[in-house]
């Protein structure tokens, strides 16, 4: 046993502060992203309070500031860097049987460099808070007082900067480090959401650095690019934006899918059904996603039917996620289900939510009726569905669906179940009634609003405090059983992908002997074979 | 006790019904992909959930016929409904004959709207009903969103750029009154920067704009 020869035991600067180990580095990113989560949904349920009665419980001001950290928070400090950093850096070296990323000290780099960016964020709460929304839409940016914007802006190049390191260190690892066999057509499915997503993160970051870097100039060095008297084009602005932002949004939810295709099967116990489908339609999203940005911008100066080619390639770019859909469901159909909490959250959780999200996409992606949709409440509805009815649903059952081989424990399955009903109940409370004030005309980024619209606002409201209960239950259950969880073997839930091969948690080079790769990881259970797994 | 609103506001044009039309087949048509998926989701789960420890689910890795099935119909279900919103676009876009043309301009926080003749107003916003009206949208500093959602249409007012859209209001809904609140993002004065549109008679109308263009050049003389 390795364990008898007692190492002796490092500091916890050598052991973490100067690591370059490819699963420390994703524990780091999973940890720092679960405080930012705590901040970031302690700045929506100061939104939702404020929201109780029609004239609003804070300051305009204040509420305005609230819903931009909320935004920024959730999107740069903690979905893009729980999916990709966490997730991504601890299991891709993993499952394709590499014993580190490509570049080991430019992963460090990058999770410094995503503190430094959440460090800033922190700053502003200080030294003044961006108050312009996450979309900073110029003039109003640039006429917004006081560091807030200039802090936003730092935080969101150093973020920027952080991805795209990440993201190079994917693409090379992905396609240089596979084990022996690991062809691409054996990859798990969620090495190859990974690739996609390094490769938007690549092309789309650019665009926003652009943005932000000419919004800061305009404020401070006397530029006029968006300055309307002077011959600039605030309108430009938008689209560097979104040509960033809407490829995000499938940075934000590709890898979760990816974390479903991995969990279905095996709670299944049943082969993924069409592999091929699943791996190639996350290719098309990547490639279609560059290409729908200006849905966002149908009311935004352009002439309705320039709006046309935007509304076909949205409305076309939902025929792969429903094939994706469509293959879940059939990897369920007359498999062996498990009602573990990791499925919990995939199958009821994430699909039964996420899709209400993508069906509220094709209604607005539709020109017409986006004119009386855009920015009102069934924008907000929209964007959550998608965003924490799929992402952070995707990231709760790959939380507990790893959990076991991060930290060779279980965590308490009780709570765990308890948590799950409170996050799809409260998911359901807190956004569906968003879409009924929305339909009716209620605009976003409202601090105080018409009395008509109070009772679905307030039922909102209740909603977010069941989600704030069924999070902390989460992290508690989380930290604590990592600590006094009972133990567990290399692989409890009878899974194929590599990472369940190696002791848990994985030794420090992960695989001693580098695997040979015959066949891809979603192959038939033999009774045998599970009676093993259930004695284990 | 106000009723709480909680679907479609009134129609206040032919062009907000046929945009309601468009929204039921839309909404018609997930509805029924949403029940389609939720149905065998928790069909899936019930009817093949897990309930001795050896089970095994069978072996079957995916089938071409079936990936081309739910590839190609919702494709085509799609590009029906593709098809259909370019005619409502071009519909929506085309800008009616000898309209009433209604200056907008957005403040932080209030809409100023000027009329034919001269007049101009804050927050008040006069229409004829059974008229063409435009719009010609404006912001004389950031960013705003002219919107009324009884009409179902927005669009930007932005700086440097003008917008537009038309309607014509029923004329059964004279003397019935909308919101007409700022849809983008402007500053802390955002969700208070809310005009109300009157629908009157082109009688009345005229009147109201002759009489208070009489009153404001009394008081700008004094
Ligand atoms: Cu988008
Ligand atoms: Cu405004």
């Amino acid at each position: 046993m390795e364990a008898a020869v007692q190492a002796p035991r490092k500091s916890f600067i050598r052991e973490w502060v100067m690591t370059v180990d490819h699963k420390k580095i994703g524990i780091m990113y999973g940890v720092t992203s679960l405080f930012f989560f705590l901040l970031a949904g302690l700045f929506a349920l100061l939104v939702r309070t404020d929201l109780l009665v029609p004239s609003g419980l804070f300051s305009p001001q204040t509420y305005n500031e609230f819903f931009t950290m909320h935004a920024t928070i959730m999107i740069f400090a903690v979905i893009i860097p729980l999916l990709t950093g966490a997730f991504g850096n601890y299991l891709v070296p993993l499952m394709i049987g590499a014993r580190d990323m490509a570049f080991p000290r430019m992963n460090a780099l990058s999770y410094w460099l995503y503190l430094a960016s959440g460090v800033v964020l922190l700053f502003s709460m200080f030294f003044g808070m961006p108050d312009a929304g996450w979309t900073s839409y110029p003039p109003y940016s640039i006429q917004s007082q006081g560091p807030g914007i200039d802090l936003w802006v730092t935080a969101i190049h150093i973020a920027g900067l952080s991805s795209i390191l990440g993201a190079i260190n994917f693409v090379v690892t992905i396609h240089k480090m596979r084990a022996p066999g690991m062809t691409y057509n054996r990859m798990p499915l969620f090495v190859w959401s990974i690739l996609v997503t390094a490769y938007m993160q690549i092309f789309g970051t650019p665009a926003l650095a652009g943005a932000v870097t000419t919004l800061l100039a305009d404020r401070h060095f006397g530029t006029v690019f968006y300055d309307a008297t002077a011959g600039g084009d605030p309108m430009l602005y938008q689209h560097l934006f979104w040509f960033y932002s809407h490829p995000a949004v499938y940075i934000m939810i590709l890898p979760g899918f990816g974390i479903i295709s991995e969990l279905l099967p095996v709670f299944s116990r049943k082969p993924i059904f069409g592999y091929h489908a699943i791996a190639y339609s996350s290719v098309a999203i990547g490639f279609l996603g560059f290409f729908v940005w200006a849905h966002h911008m149908f009311v935004a100066g352009m002439s309705m039917s320039a709006g046309i080619p935007f509304m076909i390639s949205s409305l076309i770019i939902a025929v792969p996620t429903s094939v994706k859909i469509f293959n879940w469901l059939a990897t369920m159909w007359r498999g062996a289900v498990d009602y573990t909490v990791p499925m919990m959250y995939a199958s009821l959780g994430f699909i039964g939510s996420f899709i209400i999200g993508g069906f509220s996409g094709v209604i607005v992606a539709e020109v017409p009726l986006d004119m009386h949709l855009h920015d009102t409440y069934f924008i907000v509805a929209h964007i959550h569905y998608v965003l924490f009815g799929g992402s952070v649903m995707t990231i709760m059952a790959g939380l507990h669906y790893w959990f076991p081989k991060v930290t060779g424990r279980m965590f308490n399955t009780k709570l765990g179940h308890i948590s799950f009903w409170f996050y799809f109940i409260g998911t359901q409370v807190t956004f569906f009634p968003m879409h009924l004030v929305g339909l009716a005309g209620m605009p976003r980024r409202y601090q105080s609003y018409l009395p008509e619209f109070q009772f679905w606002n307030d039922v909102s409201t209740i909603g977010s405090y069941i989600l704030g209960v069924g999070t902390l239950i989460i992290i508690f259950n989380l930290f604590y059983s990592a600590k006094y969880g009972k133990k567990v073997g290399n692989n409890p839930w009878g899974a194929r992908t590599l990472e369940w091969t190696i002791s848990s948690p994985p030794p420090e080079h992960n695989f001693t002997e580098l695997p040979v790769v015959t066949e891809n990881p979603y192959q038939p259970y033999s009774p045998q074979e599970v009676e093993e797994v259930a004695t284990a | 006790m106000v009723d709480a609103a909680s679907w479609l506001p009134t129609e206040l044009t032919p062009m907000s019904h046929s945009l309601d039309v468009l929204f039921d087949v839309a909404l018609g048509v997930v509805t029924f992909f949403f029940v389609l998926v939720e149905v065998l989701l928790v069909t899936f789960l019930i009817r093949y959930r897990r309930t001795k420890t050896n089970q095994t689910g069978v072996n079957v890795h995916g089938n071409n016929r079936l990936e081309v099935i739910w590839t190609l119909i919702p494709a085509a279900i799609l590009v029906c409904m593709g098809v259909y919103c370019v005619k409502v676009v071009y519909a929506l876009q085309t800008p009616p004959a000898k309209p009433e043309v209604i200056k907008v301009t957005g403040h932080m926080w209030f809409w100023e709207f000027q009329y034919p003749n001269g007049l101009t107003t804050k927050n008040d916003l006069r229409v004829p009903a059974g008229e063409n009206v435009l719009f010609e949208i404006h912001s004389a500093d950031v960013i705003h969103g002219f919107y009324i959602p009884a009409v179902r249409i927005q669009q930007d007012a932005l700086p440097g750029r003008q917008t537009e859209f038309w309607m014509n209001a029923d004329t059964d809904k004279v003397g019935q009154v909308f919101d007409v609140p700022c849809d983008q993002f402007c500053g802390s004065g955002h969700p208070i920067m809310d005009a109300k549109m009157t629908v009157m008679s082109p009688a009345d109308y005229e009147h109201w704009e002759q009489t208070q263009l009489q009153k404001q050049k009394q008081n700008s003389g004094q």
